[in-house]
């Protein structure tokens, strides 16, 4: 399951990041990496990019990259 | 004095520019990196006899090259001068802005952490151990509020200790397998009693296991790097075995980010959470998924609307203050000639770009709200599905509106998109973005062919349509010219905050002191270039031709054939033969010589457009010159559908050739440059070309 598939509101732990490396490395400076709990909070109109939000910070992404980041639910 | 040089580093929001004011009292200056096109803002002060210069560096997420802007903080860090870096922190998000911080102590400078937004952790139950952090990381770790100014004092004070004393490495520490490698490494440079100046054999030790170019190459040039090669790789086989990666830089990264995880744990501790919640709240409504870009569209309506409104009565005091500056000073000069020179072209031309000051104001005000309240990631984030069908980017968004302040700046902007297609698509789509220095045009033009209460609207609508051709043209470019794999979108939404009054008229004032030099020298000039071309040669034939004529004809002819000479006399200068001669290829839109001239001199600043019209209109105008104004004679001698073919025109083609240079700088190939001429002409042409005929057909 990849974060493109996470309904609104819901909570998350990333498992992998399978985007290229340049991205992986952004992603990370910016707080997003494997083993982090993060939530959808937003989805825009057309399901074109997500609002994700982590710890202290938001994120917005693209589908597509949303699309490299394996997740798993928290029960 | 002594002079020390900070480098103020940190990720974007962490309120550096907000901290560098605070720390030296408002004392801001704006000035360029040597090389480079970037702005960079100076701030200095002094204390014990010390003149301390701040370098307010673009921020960065990290140390990598991921885009342009970033590499110019990059390139800063590693071969400016400066004396010690200075790192801002956001308290409230300690974790992520480590992680920059991390990278920054390899760096091996003396360096100071500044815990900023100390006030605001402070009400989201946040606290921070500063006192262990400096413990373990061995640099100095203050806890700061720019807002409050809490703890300014201390900051300043440890500037100078820490400038004053021998460098103290900080303290990094690895998982234990590193650490007995590094400890291995360090301990054979110590029997072979090896020391560098300036370093420690611990750094030695990390730069040659993280593989590190100069590292190697300094230590490549020692004779003991024999006998050290071995103990090396078989260090770098223990560490690849353990982290089961043959990428150093993955080892690396994971390893820095285990470490500030750590850190964080033990320094941070949190109660509860509030002022997050009130951004998911806002966030709720601006980034709603069907409210969003109404609520969008709606502001920047009102933004264009109060900047005709509350715009418009200033614009009536300045011009009326330089009509009244005009006779007053026109009733003491003797001499026509100087007479004119002065009135018709120095006051008039000037007179006619000041007047739209306010205007200029409201509308910088609104772009740097924008840009400083956090909203301007929203609006990336609303607009980037959009965009994106429009071969453009959501972060192209922010080239984009600073474009409606000022080309040159935009074309800098877009140096925060990482591939060079979606920097250059961005950068041709700016022209499209109506820039300040057009405004007094389009809200002469406005004005003077719409009613009062409609020349706001039809400014957004000039604004807007602007844009929307920008898009289409986006379009077009991204599926010939430029195609190209995507540009991946993943940007921080910042906290919404209040921004500082201060900062905020900080931006605003240095503009308009632009903008006004800008009109004391550069348009005065060409004020006075376009007066003289336009006065002379005087061709005395004419007025002779015509005296007897006039002398003959019955009073009610006078006047029109007075009108007739003037023309005839303008048209006989030597620019009016200019004029003349280039008419043929603005005929067909609509415009007549003086419009033709104003198009070419807008080149060289959009502002001479107006200062143009000005002057020539003021000139040879047919209404006496004491009762109107140059909104009324415009109304007058131009006809609506020329008008609406002029606003287009002035709407698309090139930007000034200031903003050009800065382009063909910018683009790094004059074969873009010729393009982007190429281009924004014909487009400027065709489509002024298309509304003149239309309107001309129910005109």
């Amino acid at each position: 399951m990849n974060l493109s598939h996470i309904e609104k509101n819901t909570k998350v732990r990333i498992k992998e990041i399978k985007s290229p490396a340049i991205l992986k490395k952004r992603l990370q400076s910016l707080g997003i990496s494997a083993g982090k709990e993060v939530e959808v909070s937003e989805i825009s109109l057309q399901k074109n990019t997500l609002k994700i939000s982590l710890g202290f910070s938001f994120i917005a992404l693209r589908m597509n990259e949303a699309q490299t980041i394996e997740v798993e639910e928290l029960s | 004095m002594k002079k020390i040089v900070i480098a103020l580093v940190g990720q974007p929001n962490v309120g550096k520019s907000h901290l560098a004011n605070a720390l030296s009292g408002s004392n801001l200056k704006i000035g360029n990196f040597a090389g480079v096109t970037v702005e960079k803002a100076i701030a200095s002060f002094s204390k014990d006899d010390t003149e301390i210069e701040i370098i307010d560096l673009p921020g960065l997420y990290s140390l990598e090259d991921f885009s342009a802007d970033e590499k110019v903080t990059k390139d800063f860090l590693l071969k400016g001068e400066y004396d010690l870096i200075l790192n801002v922190i956001d308290s409230t998000n300690l974790e992520r802005n480590l992680n920059l911080s991390v990278e920054l102590m390899e760096l091996d400078k003396k360096m100071i952490i500044a815990l900023n937004m100390d006030d605001e952790a402070h009400k989201e139950g946040i606290e921070i151990d500063a006192t262990y952090m400096r413990k373990i990381l061995s640099i100095p770790c203050i806890k700061v509020s720019s807002k409050t100014k809490y703890n300014i004092d201390a900051l300043q004070e440890s500037i100078l200790h820490v400038n004053a004393h021998e460098p103290v490495a900080a303290k990094l520490f690895y998982s234990d397998i590193i650490e007995t490698e590094l400890e291995k490494i360090t301990s054979f440079l110590d029997e072979k009693h090896f020391k560098a100046p300036n370093m420690s054999n611990r750094h030695i030790a990390i730069g040659l296991l993280w593989q590190r170019k100069p590292m190697y190459a300094m230590m490549h040039e020692q004779p003991l790097f024999i006998e050290l090669q071995p103990i090396l790789n078989n260090a770098l086989g223990h560490v690849y075995m353990y982290a089961g990666s043959e990428d150093i830089e993955e080892v690396i990264n994971k390893e820095n980010a285990a470490f500030v995880s750590g850190l964080t744990t033990d320094v941070m501790s949190v109660k509860a959470q509030k002022s997050k919640n009130l951004t998911q709240a806002i966030d709720k409504l601006l980034i709603h998924k069907l409210l969003g870009i109404p609520i969008f569209v709606f502001l920047m309506w009102g933004l264009f609307q109060l900047t005709f409104t509350l715009g418009q009565a200033p614009m009536d005091w300045i011009e009326g203050a330089f009509q009244w500056l005009g006779e007053i000073v026109g009733a003491t000069i003797e001499n026509e000639a100087i007479k004119s020179l002065i009135v018709d072209g120095i006051i008039v031309g000037v007179g006619s770009v000041l007047m739209f000051l306010p205007n200029i104001m409201i509308l910088f005000l609104g772009i740097s709200l924008l840009e400083t309240t956090g909203y301007m990631s929203r609006v990336a984030f609303l607009l980037d599905g959009f965009f994106h069908k429009f071969g453009l980017h959501g972060k192209s968004f922010i080239p984009l509106v600073t474009g409606f302040g000022c080309s040159v700046p935009a074309y800098m902007a877009a140096r925060t998109l990482k591939n060079k297609k979606d920097r250059l698509l961005t950068m041709f789509i700016i022209g499209f973005m109506s820039c300040g220095a057009r405004l007094p045009v389009f809200v002469l033009f406005a004005g003077a062919f719409f009613d009062e209460d409609m020349a706001g609207n039809v400014l957004f609508i000039i604004y807007i349509s602007g844009a929307l051709l920008g898009l289409i043209a986006g379009k077009i470019l991204s599926v010939t010219a430029f195609k190209g794999e995507d540009e991946p979108f993943v940007m921080e939404m910042p906290k919404y905050r209040f921004p500082s009054p201060r900062l905020i008229w900080f931006s605003v004032y240095s503009k308009s002191i632009m903008y006004l030099k800008k009109a004391g020298t550069f348009i005065l000039m060409a004020s006075m270039l376009i007066w003289f071309i336009s006065s002379y040669p005087k061709n005395s034939f004419i007025e002779e031709s015509y005296a007897p004529q006039i002398e003959a004809a019955l009073d009610e002819e006078k006047g029109a054939l007075e009108n007739e000479m003037r023309e005839k006399m303008m048209e006989n200068t030597y620019l009016g033969i200019i004029g003349k001669t280039i008419e043929p290829i603005f005929t067909p839109l609509g415009f007549d010589w003086k419009m033709s001239v104003a198009t070419i001199s807008g080149l060289a600043a959009k502002e001479v457009i107006v200062s143009t019209l000005g002057v020539l209109y003021s000139l040879g105008d047919e209404v006496s010159e004491d009762d109107a104004s140059l909104k009324e004679i415009i109304s007058k001698s131009i006809s609506f559908p020329s008008a609406i073919a002029f606003i287009i025109f002035v709407m698309i083609y090139l930007p000034c050739i200031a903003a050009t240079a800065v382009f063909a700088k910018e683009a790094e190939n004059y074969k873009y440059t010729i393009y982007l001429v190429v281009f924004t002409f014909a487009t400027a042409w065709i489509f002024a070309f298309i509304a003149y005929q239309t309107l001309s057909l129910f005109y």
